[in-house]
């Protein structure tokens, strides 16, 4: 695999470089991470879609727009995401690579030129971000925040997530509150504008078939100039294990039922014992072959997905399901009984080695993708030291049998969720 | 005697080979030697809209329930010495597969163990194994992921379309079924249709990645069974231009209106030329990309979002129509302004500066598209069954004209023919 190159920008801002022409595409990101908390929450997730719309050379959207179709349908993009106790605002470009343009221009030049101007030069008027686009950003952003509630399998496993970390930075939507969406003022985004250029965590990303130094320069003279001074730390509150079951059901017109149940697994990055709980997960509920997917789908046919997750930022494990209202309790105990198989080691070698294929199977399938490869790295930022896809390959490898039974009987059962339609029953 | 043809892109840089194989098989291989995933799918031109066929040795037609090719899918993963997830368990690949209106494909991805998971797919494909108990087994299992599809905005706002524009055509069935037409399917029926489109003659086999012509041949020597060319009818009822509602509602549990707005055309029962998808595709960025001024004017109005707005060139045997959608407070005012939109560039044609930029980003975005394994087998598969080939149609993007693309509208966005389809939150 191809080297990752890395530099440091200046005081808490990283530059990193893949550059592999394998590609047809280049992808650049600033990825700004912030400690979520209530307070500034909504202010920070409204800043990357507001600044993606515009720079003060593009001030209107749909020229900014029509200058990247003629880069050949190149895209600035915004995200926001949330890692642990994280708040992790995005902003992307990615086109396609200098060799396609059709007329000789260099299209990552100027991406890279582009990608700096709309974050260090927004089109203030008179210190403020443009009353239209920051009013349009607000509307945009509250109906993104509502359209959570449209895809019940999603919003049933943010539900489970926000009761079961009620009590930490975790249990805050990534985009903070609808409410506080609401509220806010044009002078709050200037200075959490101010904030994020001069005091986030930052990770600067270039991937694909270009040259790096040119991006390296452009952001390098972009932050001198900022003159940085201190960095805020990003800490993840890891609680070990639960003391005590919460149940909570909620009820909804939906045809079908969901069920996410939550569970602390006591490790999360930068733990030692990460891919260890990473395999016990996939073997638990994590592959068509893993425990959930045999008996709760196929032995009982109670369902059509099951599955288990691991959040390894956060150390917690979620599984869920969607089953009709009067199988909920029979698919629960199904689920907590096929967890204690593997807490007592009732599996044998081949579903070890299943479980140990296909997670090296999609570690190694990471090189192939610029957004694997940028969501990888991201990750990586958290752990002691960075590894590479197959040196983390190499660890799963590793893990013994009894490494899997020992985090499967650190799994504590903290939330149980419950979204409820009718009783009416089916058949 | 296997015929090899290869066929080479100067503009793409990149070739593959497509092979007519002795057993009537067509087989395309792209290799990607920098690549660590292989991605392989096997398909048939069989999906949810073939329920009524004839094969030459048949004098009468043969009418199947709905939902059957999507059941074939789920049960052909068994065979008599258990299923094909766990032989693939032994090799890592991570293995799936899709029925959609036209096509059935089973794929795998995998980094390792390539050769034996190809085995795998070319014979548990060729391989059917169905008992009473069985397909059983498989009812309640399709039962629940017809009950997710219930609850989902999105499937239900495009099936509710597909009712009110199609009278007679199969399109207007959902591709699962029902919990009533799936019960209907018993093993006979499944050997029925297997044998009928399951024949080498009527599938394609496409490998994308780091693999070896040769070594990919030989394995087809060794696996494929011979198949005798058999002539297919594939029976639709006669399908009128009108549409049958102009307007169709449902409630469900949403936070805002979702809708489409689709615009049927007349269709003759062979598929569009590549020709004219290519310029559907340059015609429709031009109208409603994020560049374009009716996106600008709806977003102003506040009537769509960035996050929702789409639109897609839905076609297939015997059907075509172009589909707007998107979340809005009022898909009527929208329906409205894309009409007007509509209406302006047929009175007073094509900017010749924004057909310039849409026929770069549309250039741009089939580039891109081809750093991806998954995206090359599939659309190697999807082209292969309407005689399309991919780097000719990347040419005929590059070569598109200004008049032809706006000739499209001679036959194409007619607003005689569309229809609205709105899911409403329930309060």
């Amino acid at each position: 695999m191809i080297g990752i190159e890395q530099r440091s920008v200046c005081d808490g801002v990283n530059f990193r470089s893949i550059k592999d022409t394998k590609f047809k595409t280049v992808r650049m990101s600033v990825n700004f991470m912030l400690p979520i908390q209530k307070s500034t929450a909504a202010s920070n997730a409204l800043l990357p879609f507001l600044l993606s719309r515009a720079s003060s050379e593009y001030p209107d959207f749909t020229k900014l727009g029509e200058r990247l179709a003629e880069l050949y349908g190149a895209e600035i993009n915004a995200d926001v995401q949330k890692l642990g106790d994280v708040q992790l605002l995005s902003l992307s470009a990615s086109g396609i690579a200098d060799r396609y343009s059709l007329s000789g221009e260099s299209i990552s030049t100027e991406l890279s030129k582009l990608l700096c101007s709309i974050i260090f030069d927004p089109p203030f008027e008179n210190g403020l971000f443009p009353k239209d686009g920051f009013e349009q950003e607000k509307r945009q952003t509250i109906e993104l925040i509502e359209s959570e509630y449209n895809d019940k399998r999603t919003y049933a496993k943010q539900r489970c997530e926000e009761i079961m970390c009620a009590e930490e930075p975790y249990g805050i939507n990534r985009y903070g509150s609808k409410d506080a969406i609401k509220n806010l003022k044009r002078e709050e985004l200037t200075q959490a504008w101010q904030y994020l250029i001069n005091n986030a965590k930052i990770e600067i990303m270039v991937l694909g078939d270009c040259d790096p130094t040119l991006v390296f320069e452009g952001f390098y003279n972009a932050f001198k100039k900022l003159n940085r001074t201190s960095t805020v730390d990003c800490p993840t509150k890891n609680i070990k294990k639960a003391d005590k079951v919460n149940d909570v059901v909620e009820k909804m017109d939906v045809a079908q039922s969901k069920l996410v149940l939550g569970f602390r697994t006591a490790v999360a990055i930068p733990d030692e014992e990460v891919e260890a709980v990473k395999l016990m997960t996939a073997l638990f509920g994590g592959t068509p072959n893993s425990k959930l997917f045999l008996n709760v789908r196929e032995k009982l046919s109670l369902c059509y997905y099951c599955s288990a997750q691991y959040l390894s930022m956060k150390g917690i494990m979620l599984v869920q399901s969607g089953v009709e209202t009067k199988n909920v309790e029979k698919a629960k105990q199904e689920i907590l009984l096929q967890l204690d198989e593997v807490k007592k080691g009732n599996f044998d070698e081949d579903e070890v080695n299943a479980a140990k294929l296909s997670i090296c199977n999609s570690y190694r399938s990471v090189s192939d993708s610029l957004g694997s490869l940028e969501a990888w790295y991201l990750s990586q930022t958290f752990t002691n030291q960075i590894k590479r896809p197959d040196e983390a390959a190499a660890i799963i490898n590793a893990v013994s049998r009894q490494e899997i039974i020992d985090a499967a009987n650190h799994v504590t059962l903290d939330t149980v969720y419950r979204l409820l339609g009718s009783e009416e029953e089916t058949e | 005697m296997n015929i090899i043809k290869e066929i080479k892109s100067e503009r793409v840089g990149d070739k593959y080979y497509e092979v007519e194989h002795s057993s009537g098989l067509k087989i395309f291989i792209y290799p990607k030697e920098n690549n660590n995933s292989t991605y392989a799918v096997f398909g048939t031109k069989y999906g949810s809209v073939d329920v009524s066929f004839k094969t030459s040795d048949e004098k009468e037609a043969n009418t199947v329930p709905a939902g059957i090719a999507h059941y074939l899918e789920h049960k052909l993963f068994e065979s008599e010495d258990g299923d094909a997830f766990t032989r693939y368990a032994k090799t890592g690949a991570s293995a799936n597969a899709y029925t959609s209106f036209d096509k059935t494909c089973y794929l795998f991805s995998c980094t390792e163990n390539v050769y034996e998971s190809l085995e795998i797919l070319l014979d548990f494909v060729q391989t059917p194994y169905f008992t009473e108990q069985t397909v059983q087994k498989e009812q309640g299992i399709i039962g629940q992921e017809i009950r997710m599809y219930d609850d989902d905005p999105q499937w239900r706002v495009m099936f509710n379309l597909l009712r009110a524009m199609y009278h007679n055509h199969p399109v207007r069935v959902d591709i699962a079924g029902t919990v009533e037409s799936i019960a209907e399917i018993t093993p006979e029926l499944l050997y029925k249709c297997y044998h009928t489109f399951y024949n080498l003659n009527n599938m394609v086999l496409c490998v994308a990645g780091n693999v070896d012509l040769n070594k990919v041949l030989d394995l087809c020597d060794k696996m494929l069974k011979p198949s005798k060319p058999v002539s297919l009818e594939r029976i639709f009822e006669n399908e009128p231009d009108e549409i049958l509602e102009s307007r169709v509602e449902q409630k469900l549990s949403v936070s805002a209106p979702i809708f489409q707005l689709g615009f049927k055309e007349h269709t003759v029962p062979e598929r569009l030329s590549a020709k004219e998808v290519a310029e559907t595709e340059i015609l429709l960025d031009l109208l409603a990309s994020d560049a374009s001024p009716l996106f600008r004017r709806l977003l102003d109005a506040e009537l769509i979002n960035e996050s929702s707005f789409s639109y897609e060139y839905f076609e297939g045997p015997g059907y075509a129509s172009v589909i707007f959608s998107g979340e809005s407070k009022d898909p009527d005012a929208v329906s409205d302004e894309i009409k007007k939109e509509i209406a302006k560039v047929r009175d007073h044609g094509l900017n010749p500066e924004a057909f310039e930029r849409s026929k770069k980003a549309v250039y741009g975005r089939m580039i891109a598209s081809l750093n991806s394994v998954d995206n090359i087998a599939n659309s190697m598969a999807a082209l292969a069954f309407t005689g399309h080939e991919l780097f000719h149609y990347i040419d005929l993007i590059a070569a598109a004209d200004i008049d032809s693309v706006q000739a499209r509208l001679n036959t194409q966005l007619r607003p005689e023919y569309s229809a609205l389809s709105v899911v409403n939150p329930i309060n």
